[in-house]
């Protein structure tokens, strides 16, 4: 077996996605912008950044259409805001943090989908969460899905739990 | 839909095929991926002058213009920023990132053309 080295990886240090690592490296274990962070968090950046001007145009247009709903719409935009630094930030509190934005997010998707779906009439279509996303590719209903799986794969060590040789 | 929105939709489906089937194939960002987001950005880039020069010769856009050019603006962003995002990590993860650029790219352009018409 003689391998022939340098053919396959060029220009990366680890082996990328090969074996996810379960126990990551100590300095490294509390970030969770690595990897498919990294991606999962460019999503939630493009979401902010439309959200929030999504909104940021609806109050400033048209608020009083629809208080309610341009309301909620702000509401996501800041939840989004929020995943996305805290996504990106490393250490323990921002990870809390994390979960704590991505449960509301979850909670905010499932609430407003299944509200706008029976009582379409008091909620207009017009936010980010109406029918579960529908008018984003039911991205906002799957990302919140993708962001605890990936949250609790990298979540902090608790205390006691020492890996052993 | 107009040209500009087919140049993008054009350069923005090769270039989320050509990053998707890089990451597919667990590559780090290499030229070819990159070269392929500053393809989007440079049909973006034909997009904004077009509607400039077409703006300048008395067209009027039918929607919010200050809605048309944040739309613009912020397309023009994102391959700058999701290119600064992927090599700052290379791994296969960071052509994912840059896969969802051409995608995003050409959904706002739809989204220019029905304000504009």
């Amino acid at each position: 077996m003689t391998a022939k080295p340098s053919q396959q990886n060029p220009g990366t240090t680890p082996a990328p996605g090969s074996v996810p690592a379960s126990v990551p490296d100590p300095e490294t274990k509390d970030t969770r912008n690595t990897g498919p962070g990294r991606l999962l968090i460019a999503v939630y950046a493009v979401f902010a950044i439309s959200a929030t001007a999504r909104a940021g145009y609806q109050i400033l247009t048209k608020f009083s259409e629809a208080p309610v709903a341009y309301l909620l719409s702000a509401f996501a935009a800041v939840v989004y805001l929020v995943a996305t630094v805290s996504l990106a930030k490393s250490g323990r509190t921002w990870f809390k943090v994390s979960v704590v934005a991505v449960l509301v997010e979850l909670v905010g998707v499932l609430v407003v989908g299944a509200l706008s779906v029976f009582d379409s009439v008091s909620f207009p279509h017009e936010t980010v969460w109406s029918l579960f996303g529908r008018g984003y590719a039911f991205i906002p209903l799957l990302l919140p899905i993708l962001g605890l799986i990936w949250l609790y794969r990298r979540r902090p060590a608790s205390v006691g739990t020492v890996v052993e040789p | 839909m107009d040209v500009y929105f087919y140049i993008v939709l054009v350069a923005g489906l090769v270039s989320t095929v050509i990053c998707l089937t890089a990451g597919i194939l667990k590559k780090a960002p290499n030229d070819t991926t990159i070269l392929s987001v500053a393809a989007v950005e440079l049909s973006l880039l034909v997009y904004l002058v077009g509607s400039i020069v077409r703006v300048a010769s008395g067209e009027q856009i039918a929607g919010e213009p200050w809605e048309f050019w944040g739309y613009l603006l912020t397309a023009l962003l994102l391959p700058v920023g999701a290119v600064y995002w992927a090599i700052l990590e290379r791994t296969r993860w960071s052509n994912f990132v840059l896969a969802a650029v051409g995608v995003t790219a050409l959904v706002m352009a739809a989204r220019m053309n029905q304000i504009w018409y």
